[in-house]
């Protein structure tokens, strides 16, 4: 009885060390990603945040404080305006091609095919493909001279088109090329979608006497909509920060026609150094990208679940 | 599901659109084996009229340390890689199987930094590395690459379907936490580390802006980077080019036929890019 509390102490003592060690220990299994996030995300973030209210030339420069002074230089700034216009455009017409075309993939690979595999592969296959490579092939193609599109108009007999020395035909084939290379990537996500919906909901829909197109229409439709919200998000901010497929596809000729705000920005900070400048572009594109995905949420959360 | 007929028009469109997805790539591969007088034709071939592997040659001398490029690309895939499925593990071991402070807070920023392109913070990044002496390392494309937002949120999932009990019954066999983490939860985690072992190794070899950021010397560069400059600087070698282009293709391709299966489910899980 009398060496009795010497043991419960110390077994308290070893308890309490326990809970505390197990608090510790999800922290420590965190640590590692949290340090990278904290170092190379969010503390860039929030730098590039500061830099914008600066007057900053010159990466090896100390920044100065200059308030609001680069939003107002860029609001004046027919450059930024125009990249800004010019990627606005881009997503508004890439985005609803996108969005049918791999909805249309899904929609067949839906369908009871053979070799159903096969096809998933081959659709899928140019999203393993970096941007610069598909920017190359696309190059190789399509280019004004010796390119393989205009050999094949020449061959069957029409007039040679003037395809990437031509701003608008360059700026569709930067729509064409980029729903060439992403579409079977969002078709995956569709198509998990499509694959997920009960088939007694057809089956009902089709006892009712509902046709093919009625049946997508308030079957498909309808379910489809986590998968639509996603898609239309993630190809939205993949559109918005175009940049790598640019590069080797056009780099943004001819007579600029195909520059968008990530190669701007990048050309302010690195070409021109206007490191502030180009820090308060691309806060302003980041309130794009948020209020563009924020509103979109908000629909989607609003028109209610399915 | 139940097997409706096909509408008719189902196979031609099957077959336009396997078309229409491989026979650019095909074709931009067949040209890099044409000597170079057939790829300065002014109308072009579609077959190779004869087959050449002097464009690979070409290319290996005229692209600046082509083997140390090559090198350097596989490097960084398989090391980066290597420390994304380590700590993408750890992390979503945390986030799926305990209850801490913070533990919402930390998963809504985690998820939330995937809404934040890397390419609009790129100007700060540079300054960052450079605070670190990272700048023109190739540390600088393996590690902080390795967090991946998607990573985290796959292997969360995850392991969320993984039984309590299984942990709770080593823990008190007396079990460090460790060893709970890699004799329990690592077997058992494998399918969604393949998953992301063969998505990060694609996100890094076929990278653009981490190197474009991160690295300035041609010897440090990796192969996009090199692909891109190169062109920058010789636009009109397109037969060293096609042949760079094709080389990049090929792992690419392998890991595609090997794991095709982990790619379609890794695109529906994460639905996300890292």
């Amino acid at each position: 009885m009398t060496d009795s509390p010497p043991v419960k102490q110390r077994r308290r003592d070893s308890y309490k060390y326990y809970i505390l060690k197990q608090k510790i220990v999800p922290y420590m299994f965190l640590l590692p990603n949290l340090l990278i996030f904290g170092l190379f995300i969010i503390t860039p973030a929030i730098i590039g945040i500061y830099f914008s209210f600066t007057l900053f030339r010159g990466l090896g420069d100390t920044p100065v404080f200059n308030g609001l002074d680069n939003y107002r230089t860029l609001f004046g700034d027919q450059g930024f305006r125009d990249a800004m216009r010019n990627t606005i455009f881009l997503v508004a017409a890439t985005l609803p091609i996108v969005f049918f075309s791999s909805l249309m993939l899904a929609l067949l690979l839906a369908q009871p095919l053979r070799a159903k595999a096969f096809w998933r592969a081959t659709y899928y296959w140019p999203v393993m493909i970096s941007f610069i490579v598909v920017g190359l092939i696309w190059q190789w193609i399509l280019r004004d001279s010796r390119g393989l599109l205009n050999g094949l108009v020449v061959t069957l007999g029409f007039e040679r088109l003037q395809t990437l020395l031509n701003p608008r035909f360059a700026w569709w084939s930067v729509v064409f090329v980029f729903t060439w290379s992403r579409a079977g990537y969002y078709m995956i996500m569709f198509l998990a979608a499509l694959l997920s919906v009960p088939v007694s909901l057809y089956e009902a829909a089709e006892i009712d006497g509902a046709n093919r197109l009625q049946r997508f229409l308030y079957v498909t439709y309808p379910v489809l909509k986590p998968a639509r919200t996603m898609v239309f998000i993630l190809a939205a901010m993949e559109i918005f920060k175009i940049y790598p497929l640019v590069v080797s596809f056009t780099a943004g000729g001819p007579f600029r026609a195909t520059v968008f705000t990530v190669q701007y920005i990048y050309e302010t900070a690195f070409q021109y150094r206007q490191v502030g400048l180009a820090s308060a572009m691309s806060v302003i594109m980041i309130l794009f990208v948020m209020v563009f995905s924020g509103v979109n949420m908000y629909l989607a959360k609003r028109g209610g679940e399915v | 599901m139940r097997r409706h007929r096909t509408p008719w028009f189902t196979y031609p469109l099957a077959v336009f659109f396997a078309a229409f997805f491989l026979i650019p790539v095909i074709y931009a591969v067949m040209s890099a084996f044409k000597p170079v007088a057939e790829l300065r034709l002014i109308v072009p071939t579609f077959f190779p009229r004869s087959l050449t592997l002097d464009n690979f040659r070409s290319a290996w001398n005229a692209v600046p340390h082509f083997p140390t490029v090559l090198f350097n690309t596989f490097l960084v895939a398989v090391s980066s890689t290597a420390l994304a499925v380590t700590i993408n593990t750890m992390s979503g071991y945390a986030l799926a199987k305990f209850r801490f402070k913070g533990d919402t807070l930390i998963l809504m920023i985690i998820l939330a930094t995937i809404m934040l392109p890397l390419e609009v913070i790129m100007v700060p990044i540079f300054r960052v590395l450079r605070f670190f002496g990272m700048y023109n390392s190739l540390w600088a494309l393996i590690i902080p690459p390795a967090a991946t937002p998607a990573g985290i949120f796959l292997m969360r999932q995850f392991l969320l379907t993984i039984p309590n009990d299984l942990i709770e019954s080593a823990r008190i066999d007396g079990a460090s936490e460790w060893k709970i983490f890699y004799k329990i939860i690592v077997p058992n985690a494998k399918p969604a580390i393949a998953t992301i072992a063969i998505f990060s190794f694609m996100w890094r070899w076929n990278d653009y802006i981490w190197p474009l950021i991160a690295i300035s010397s041609p010897r440090k560069y990796t192969l996009q980077l090199a692909i891109a400059t190169f062109q920058g600087q010789y636009q009109t070698d397109w037969s060293s080019l096609l042949a760079t282009s094709a080389i990049s293709m090929i792992p690419m391709l392998i890991i595609f036929l090997i794991f095709q299966r982990q790619f379609v489910q890794g695109t529906v899980e994460t639905g996300m890019k890292g």
